[in-house]
C-alpha cells in the first residue's frame, strides 16, 4: 500500500505508521504546544542559556520574553568566526556562558545549557565545555540540554532528551513508600484517576510539572513510584527509575476502558469499591449527553490534543460520534491496534497531514465542525474547539468524563480561535 | 562580552527577513533547515499568516542528509511542491548547516530551473545575521532575477522599497504632490505589482533593507533613489537634514530612525542622534550618529542619554533618569508590543509636541 503524497488519505487506504510522504514542510500558525524553553522553566529557579546563531536564537528568546521570563534566560550568539576557527566554538560557549552567569544579580543554583545543531555538526567537545564550566562554577548544577532539531527525525527528539537531562539532577533520596510522583508531563495531573486513587491510598503526591521551589523539585527523588503519562517523558521516567531503583507506570491518556482498568490494576494500588463500574457508567452517561447535544456534527481531532488521538477517534466513533478527520503526520507505534481497528471498521475516516505543502491553502468545509485541539481548530476554521494539549493532565474514567464535558463546552461556547492558537505554550503565562 | 545577551532579545534573523521580504511576491520560499525551524519565523516574525497566504516552507533537513550532502531529496521535494502549488518563482534560503557544508545553492537553482521551468534564485543567508541583511539579500536577488526593462514609464511613478512588517507594521504609504505608487516591496503587494518596479522614475528606500535593490535598479535601469520615509507623502532624503551631536538618542533601524530624527529636527529644531542597532548602515548615518552591535555596546552608548526614543525593551538597559519615548519595533520585541506599534508616518502620535 503506497504512502500518500496528498495531504489527506482515507484511513482504509493509509499506511502504518507513516501515512504521508515526507517532503517540504508547512508550519501552521498554531503554537499552543510546548517547546524546550517552556519545558526547561518547569524546574523552579533554573536559568536557561542558549548558544546559537541569531535566527535560531530568536525563537527561544521570544518564547521566554512572551512568558515574562527573560530574567531566567540568557543567550550567546554564534557568528561565522565561531565556525571557521578551530576551537573557537568551545571558547565562545564557555566564555559566553561564564559572562552570562557573571552578569546575573545572583548565580543560579541550576543552569540549563543549550548547545545547538552546529555544535554537533562541528564535533564540538561538549564534555570539555561542561568540565570547564563546572570548574568555574562548582556550586552550580549544570543540566545538559541540546537544541538540535537536525536530530529529531531519527532517534530521540531534543525535548525527550531535555526531560531526561532535567530528571538527571533529581538525587537518589531514601525512598518513601507513601510518596508517589507524576513525572515527565508538562501538564500537572488534573482530573486524573491516579490522583484520586493515590488520595484513597493516603499517598503523598508529587508532580514534576507542578513544583514551586527547587527544593520541592529535587525532593521528587524520595518517591517510591513514578507515574508517567506523556510519551515524550517516558525516556526520562525510565532513566530516573533505573537510576534510583524505583518502579514506574506508563499510562498516557487512553480512551479504552479496558486499558484504563488494566493500567490501574497493574499499579497494585487499592481502588474504592465499584470504582471501575461507576467510572464506566459515568463515561457512558456523559457520552450520551454529548451525543444528544451535538447529534451528527462532524468532529475533527488533532495529535497535539491527546497522546493517543486514534484511541480517542475510536472511542468516539464506536459510540456514535461522527468523527470525520484526525490530523496527524505519523502514527505512534502504541496506536497500531487502534489504527487497524479504525481501518477495518471506519475506513472512510480521513487522516490529514498538518505539514503537507498543500496545507498552506486549507480547503475548509462549510459545515460546522467540532474540533479537538488547536491544529484541528485552525485547519477547520472553527471557534468551537477543545483547547487542550498533551491530554491536559487528564486520565482514567474521571479524565474521560472531563474530556467529554470539554467537548460539550466547546460545542456550546465558541472561542476566539485567532487570538488563542498563536499564543505559545498553553498553560504558561502569555504576555502578548 | 559582545556576543552575550542578558536582557534584550536578538533582532529577527536573516532567514526570517528573507521570508518576510518575499512573503507577498507570489513565489515559493524554501528554507533549507531542520523540521520546525520555520516556527520561529512563523510565530514571532510574521504578522500576515491569518490574512494572506504565502508559500514558505522548510526542507526538514536531517543529520544524515546534512552530513552526506544529500541534495537530491531537497531538489525532488521542491519539484514536487512546485508541481502542486505552482509558484511564480522559487527562492532558496540557506541556514547554518548547509552553510557549513558548503551546499551549492546556485547549482541547485540551475537544476531546479531545468526541472520545473520556473525562475529560481538563491538568497545568501546563514542565520547568523539580522533581518535587515536577509531582507536586503532577498530584495536584491528578486530584482536581479525577475526584473525586466519596462514597456513604459509611469510619470512621477515611485516604488517603495524595503517595506515589511518587521519594520513598518501599521504604516500605509500615502503619496501626494502628483507622485504615483507603482510598486511596493513588499507590503500590500503582489507578484504583478512587484515586477512593475522598472516602470517607476524614482525609488524610495524606506528601510536599510531596500538600499541594495535601489542601487541595483539605479545601475541597471537608471532609476534614482532617495532614502527615508516620505513625510507628507513626498519623497525626501533624511540624510540631507543636518543634525548636531546631542544626548538625545533614537535607537533602531537607521533609515527609519534617521527619518524620524530628521522630521523632529525639521519640526521642532531638537536634535536626536541615531544609534543604529541593525546591521546595514553604510552611507546611512550622519557624523553625529553611531552604530552599536549587541546589548553591552548599546547599554554603554546610552549611559549619558537625556532623551531616548526606542523600543520599550531598550528601557531595561537605559539610564533611569533619561526620558524614554516608546517606539515599538516588531523586529526586536516581536508580538509583545504589537498592538502598541504606531503608524510611523504619523510622528505626532508618538512624539509629543510636533
Amino acid at each position: 500500500m503506497p504512502t500518500s503524497s496528498d495531504e489527506r488519505v482515507r484511513i482504509g487506504d493509509a499506511e502504518f505508521p507513516k501515512p504521508f510522504v515526507n517532503g517540504l514542510e508547512f508550519n501552521a500558525p498554531v503554537h499552543g504546544t510546548w517547546n524546550i524553553v517552556h519545558i526547561g522553566f518547569r524546574i523552579p529557579e533554573a536559568h536557561q542559556i542558549y548558544i546559537c546563531a541569531d535566527n535560531c536564537l530568536r525563537g527561544v528568546v521570544m518564547t521566554a520574553a512572551e512568558m515574562g521570563e527573560l530574567g531566567r534566560f540568557s543567550s550567546v550568539v554564534l557568528e561565522e568566526d565561531d565556525m571557521t576557527h578551530s576551537g573557537r566554538i568551545e571558547e565562545t560557549t564557555i566564555e559566553g556562558v561564564t559572562d552570562c552567569l557573571r552578569k546575573l544579580p545572583k548565580i543560579p543554583s541550576v543552569v540549563i545549557v543549550f548547545p545547538v545543531c552546529v555544535h554537533r555538526f562541528m564535533g564540538c567537545d561538549i564534555g570539555y565545555i561542561y568540565k570547564e564550566l563546572e570548574k568555574r562554577f562548582p556550586d552550580v548544577i549544570f543540566i545538559r540540554g541540546f537544541m538540535d532539531p537536525v536530530m529529531q527525525k531519527r532517534g530521540t527528539t531534543p525535548d525527550q532528551r531535555l526531560r531526561k537531562a532535567m530528571s538527571d539532577i533529581i538525587p537518589k533520596l531514601p525512598a518513601k513508600e507513601d510518596t508517589v510522583a507524576f513525572a515527565g508531563s508538562d501538564m500537572p495531573a488534573s482530573e486524573n484517576d491516579f490522583k484520586k486513587i493515590l488520595e484513597f491510598n493516603a499517598k503523598t503526591v508529587k508532580d514534576t510539572a507542578d513544583c514551586r521551589t527547587l527544593e520541592e523539585y529535587l525532593s521528587v527523588g524520595e518517591s517510591s513510584l513514578f507515574i508517567c503519562q506523556y510519551p515524550a517523558g517516558l525516556m526520562a521516567a525510565k532513566a530516573i527509575t533505573q537510576r534510583l531503583d524505583r518502579k514506574y507506570i506508563y499510562c498516557p491518556l487512553s480512551f479504552d476502558f479496558d486499558t484504563v482498568e488494566e493500567e490501574i490494576r497493574q499499579s497494585g494500588l487499592s481502588v474504592p469499591d465499584r470504582f471501575f463500574e461507576d467510572g464506566k457508567d459515568a463515561c457512558m452517561a456523559e457520552l450520551k449527553k454529548l451525543k444528544d447535544l451535538i447529534g451528527d456534527m462532524p468532529v475533527a481531532v488533532d495529535y497535539t490534543a491527546v497522546p493517543k488521538p486514534l484511541s480517542l477517534a475510536r472511542f468516539l466513533a464506536d459510540n456514535g460520534i461522527n468523527v470525520k478527520t484526525v490530523y496527524l503526520d505519523a502514527v505512534d507505534g502504541n496506536e497500531k491496534a487502534d489504527f487497524e481497528y479504525l481501518q477495518n471498521n471506519f475506513p472512510d475516516l480521513i487522516l490529514h497531514s498538518t505539514m503537507h505543502v498543500s496545507d498552506r491553502r486549507p480547503v475548509r468545509s462549510k459545515e460546522k465542525v467540532l474540533a479537538i485541539g488547536q491544529k484541528a481548530a485552525w485547519f477547520e476554521g472553527t471557534g468551537n474547539f477543545v483547547n487542550i494539549i498533551e491530554g491536559g493532565g487528564l486520565y482514567g474514567f474521571s479524565g474521560i468524563c472531563e474530556f467529554i464535558r470539554l467537548m460539550e463546552d466547546a460545542f456550546n461556547n465558541s472561542k476566539d480561535m485567532r487570538d488563542i492558537v498563536p499564543r505559545k505554550g498553553l498553560g504558561c503565562r502569555s504576555c502578548i | 562580552m559582545r556576543k552575550t545577551y542578558r536582557i534584550l532579545p536578538v533582532y529577527t534573523g536573516d532567514v526570517s527577513g528573507a521570508a518576510s521580504a518575499l512573503y507577498e511576491f507570489g513565489g515559493m520560499t524554501v528554507i533549507h533547515d531542520p523540521s520546525g525551524c520555520n516556527s520561529t519565523y512563523n510565530t514571532h516574525d510574521e504578522t500576515r499568516w491569518f490574512d494572506k497566504e504565502s508559500l514558505i516552507y522548510i526542507s526538514g533537513l536531517n543529520d544524515i542528509d546534512a552530513i552526506t550532502g544529500n541534495d537530491n531529496k531537497f531538489i525532488n521535494d521542491i519539484c514536487a511542491a512546485a508541481e502542486i502549488m505552482r509558484p511564480r518563482f522559487i527562492a532558496l534560503a540557506n541556514s547554518p548547516l548547509p552553510y557549513l557544508n558548503g551546499t551549492d545553492f546556485k547549482g541547485i537553482c540551475r537544476v531546479l530551473e531545468e526541472k520545473t521551468g520556473l525562475p529560481c534564485f538563491y538568497i545568501n543567508t546563514n542565520a547568523m545575521h539580522d533581518y535587515s541583511k536577509g531582507q536586503s539579500e532577498a530584495f536584491l536577488s528578486f530584482a536581479k532575477k525577475m526584473l525586466r526593462d519596462p514597456e513604459r514609464k509611469v510619470k512621477n511613478g515611485v516604488n517603495i522599497i524595503g517595506m515589511t512588517p518587521l519594520d513598518l507594521t501599521s504604516t500605509e504609504i500615502h503619496l501626494s504632490g502628483g507622485y504615483e505608487l507603482v510598486s511596493n516591496w513588499g507590503l500590500n503587494t503582489s507578484y504583478e505589482n512587484a515586477v512593475r518596479a522598472t516602470e517607476a522614475e524614482l525609488n524610495i528606500a524606506v528601510s536599510s533593507s531596500g538600499i541594495a535593490a535601489c542601487k541595483y535598479m539605479q545601475e541597471e535601469y537608471g532609476i534614482p533613489y532617495v532614502k527615508g520615509l516620505p513625510w507628507d507623502g513626498r519623497p525626501c532624503d533624511y540624510t540631507e537634514t543636518v543634525r548636531e551631536k546631542t544626548k538625545n538618542y533614537i535607537v533602531g533601524e537607521p533609515v527609519i530612525s534617521g527619518s524620524v530624527a530628521a522630521y523632529i529636527k525639521t519640526k521642532t529644531s531638537i536634535d536626536y542622534n541615531v544609534i543604529a542597532t541593525t546591521e546595514i548602515t553604510d552611507g546611512l548615518l550622519l557624523d553625529c550618529d553611531r552604530k552599536c552591535h549587541g546589548e553591552e555596546e548599546l547599554e554603554e552608548a546610552l549611559k549619558d542619554a537625556e532623551n531616548i526614543i526606542a523600543d520599550p525593551m531598550v528601557r531595561l538597559i537605559s539610564p533611569a533618569n533619561a526620558d524614554f519615548i516608546e517606539l515599538p519595533h516588531f523586529a526586536l520585541s516581536g508580538r509583545l508590543y504589537l498592538k502598541k506599534i504606531p503608524d510611523l508616518m504619523k510622528p505626532d502620535l508618538y512624539y509629543p509636541g510636533i
